[in-house]
């Protein structure tokens, strides 16, 4: 199954890599921001997704609704520290799956991935 | 800004060392500074804060505590773009976490990270601005507050 990480954080997105990694997950692209996130998306055709919400050009929120133009079905895990309701609520209303907290524990990362592709594997 | 309000990134601290790390934090008591440039160290992450609040949240810490800490969150480094990635996102974690208390209309801007002092950091307009000491691993760092409530 083909993931995709994206944040603007360079060392969060090593972090996520390489937790997935370890649970043999296959990564097939990072990204940045929601631009590149959206290129690499049509590219590389992804089936799950783990999302930040504030990042610079595209935040996380217009990703998530142009990514649902694209490909309805894609996971989408946000990975964000934004804590309040509304921002979980207005991601899942836009087809998020699930809502990460950062910060995080690798096994909540893990434990939420499961959750997110239980019917699907 | 209200005193109780701090107990927000206070919290938000423990938890943040908490989640990251097997080694607790200690967080002491905040205290009102008038110029900040005297809190900075090694490196340092800003946030700027607009809506329901208007200022700035800064984390700033010492090299060593960096490179420890990137070394618990992620793989072990000294690269000077790596920390500065991390120092900015501890900042941008304590700043969105907030918004559990603050709500939606605490509005952050992406992080801005620089080393060393900064000779041109302004505050304005601004009554208090609050130190938070946090001790880690007998290293210390600082958040430092700078927000007007609408």
């Amino acid at each position: 199954m083909k993931f995709m990480v994206v944040d603007d954080s360079m060392v969060i997105r090593e972090k996520i890599e390489n937790i997935l990694k370890d649970e043999n997950f296959e990564i097939v692209g990072t990204a940045q921001n929601g631009l590149e996130a959206l290129e690499q998306f049509k590219a590389l055709k992804p089936r799950v997704m783990t999302l930040d919400i504030t990042m610079p050009l595209m935040d996380g929120i217009e990703t998530i609704e142009k990514i649902m133009e694209i490909d309805s079905e894609v996971r989408i895990l946000v990975v964000s520290a934004l804590a309040d309701k509304t921002t979980l609520i207005r991601a899942m209303h836009l087809g998020a799956y699930g809502f990460l907290c950062k910060p995080f524990r690798d096994i909540e990362l893990v434990d939420a991935i499961e959750e997110l592709i239980e019917d699907i594997v | 800004m209200k005193e109780k309000s701090l107990s927000v990134f206070v919290d938000g601290l423990t938890n943040y060392f908490d989640t990251v790390s097997p080694l607790k934090a200690k967080v002491s008591t905040p205290f009102l500074i008038q110029d900040i440039n005297e809190y900075l160290f090694d490196f340092t992450g800003i946030i700027g804060i607009s809506g329901n609040h208007k200022g700035s949240i800064f984390f700033s810490a010492p090299r060593i505590m960096m490179v420890k800490l990137i070394s618990e969150v992620s793989a072990q480094t000294t690269r000077d773009d790596k920390l500065l990635d991390l120092v900015g996102e501890v900042s941008n974690t304590l700043s969105g976490n907030a918004r559990r208390e603050f709500g939606d209309q605490f509005m952050l801007t992406t992080p801005i990270t620089f080393m060393g002092k900064s000779q041109h950091m302004r505050v304005s307009d601004v009554t208090n601005i609050y130190v938070v000491p946090v001790m880690w691993q007998n290293m210390k760092a600082h958040l430092i507050i700078n927000l007007n409530e609408e």
